[in-house]
């Protein structure tokens, strides 16, 4: 457990950065990671003998992120308040505007794209493993990438960087 | 032989079969335009990974320390914890944020934006451009900068002709945090061309003559490249107006 403890400690940044690419704002982000790591914690019998932390971690912040969108579901039809993806510039500090014209494309694809884009994009894990953590066929995986690609094209133009 | 958007995706990602691969390298040889897709692909998987670099940067909070040690009170382990409800904007930044990247390069724009959301807007994005909308629209086609009503959200700083013709004048919105820029008349409307945050914050309250002086260098350096001879004088301002700002 001590040991789980360490490891998830060193991952933490990277854990910030997989739930920032998911939940848009730091806050949010970072509630969405305390309450992945708190389930890890709980269940942390399930990681298995070398299987990497990483995937298992995202797994579960991918888990936590369903329920909090099915949450926030039922939250926006009782208050019928508008979940715009408004938050990009309250983690925006000082960042150029590249990348928070990049971070705010990103928020605006649907929510399989931009966990794929996660997985693969920011992440780097292989088609196999992203597949695997998103409980899809590669196939699945694969267009859907292709997708949000065209769709971030579309968003950020064709320069490959302003 | 064509390649599909998806081959090339994949192809970015270092993804395809070996023959896939043998195949598109070949055709890359001959085809610039394929090469130009394949660029597109990669230029785009760099451009998004670099986007959220600085996440890795940034210090980790201490709760999120503290769960990890399992020190978090009141061990909520497996609950859903519901995320915080927060106040959204009005206005869509994320429609003229990613405009902005395009139209404002290279200044640094702050978390104020979004608290300036008290409607109505004072930006809004339109074709591609960002344009003075609300509070700001109404200063910048109204407020004289001899003349500024004290406590008033918009500080003008100075008004010019630029090298176009066309009028433009500089701002400070003052809602809450202080946001400058430069905006010029197109049509009936006011086109920012430059907004950074302002170095003083709320400083304002000093005097309007300041306003000018106070801007940020990425709003200052907008100014010296379009402005034509020297900023207009009381008068000048004042006929402009009566023109409704039109060369």
């Amino acid at each position: 457990m001590d040991e789980l403890r360490t490891e998830l400690v060193e991952l933490l940044p990277r854990l910030r950065r997989f739930a920032r690419v998911l939940a848009r704002n730091a806050h949010d982000a970072d509630d969405l990671l305390q309450t992945s790591i708190e389930r890890a914690l709980a269940h942390a019998g399930q990681l298995r003998a070398g299987a990497p932390l990483a995937g298992w971690m995202f797994g579960i912040l991918r888990h936590a992120w369903i329920d909090e969108q099915r949450a926030r579901g039922r939250r926006a039809r009782l208050f019928a308040s508008p979940e715009a993806a408004a938050d990009v510039a309250d983690t925006a500090q000082g960042l150029p505007v590249e990348t928070i014209a990049v971070q705010d494309a990103v928020a605006r694809l649907p929510e399989e794209q931009r966990l794929a884009v996660a997985l693969v994009l920011v992440e780097g894990l292989s088609y196999k493993e992203a597949a695997h953590i998103m409980e899809v066929p590669i196939g699945t995986l694969t267009s859907r990438l292709a997708r949000a690609r065209e769709a971030l094209q579309g968003m950020l133009g064709d320069d490959g960087g302003a | 032989m064509t390649f599909s958007e998806e081959t090339l995706s994949a192809y970015a990602d270092g993804e395809v079969d070996a023959a896939t691969r043998a195949a598109l390298e070949a055709a890359l040889a001959t085809d610039p335009q394929l090469a130009q897709r394949v660029a597109h692909q990669r230029a785009l998987r760099a451009r998004v990974r670099d986007a959220f670099t600085p996440v890795l940067e940034e210090p980790v909070p201490e709760r999120l320390l503290a769960s990890v040690r399992g020190a978090a009170p009141g061990q909520r382990t497996g609950q859903v914890v519901p995320l915080r409800q927060r106040p959204r904007a009005r206005w869509s930044w994320p429609q003229w944020g990613a405009m902005a990247a395009s139209l404002i390069v290279g200044v640094l724009l702050g978390p104020v934006l979004l608290r300036l959301a008290a409607p109505p807007a004072p930006l809004e994005t339109s074709g591609g451009r960002v344009l003075a909308s609300g509070v700001l629209a109404r200063a910048l086609s109204q407020q004289l900068a001899s003349t500024q009503p004290p406590g008033a959200p918009v500080a003008i700083g100075v008004s010019f002709r630029a090298r176009s013709g066309g009028y433009c004048r500089t701002f400070v919105l003052r809602a809450t945090q202080s946001l400058a820029g430069l905006a010029c008349r197109a049509g009936p409307a006011w086109q920012v061309e430059a907004l950074a945050q302002s170095e003083a914050p709320g400083a304002a309250g000093g005097g309007y003559a300041r306003a000018a002086s106070a801007l940020p260098p990425a709003v200052a350096r907008t100014l010296d490249e379009l402005i034509a001879g020297e900023p207009l004088d009381a008068a000048a301002e004042t006929a402009a107006r009566e023109r409704g700002w039109q060369p």
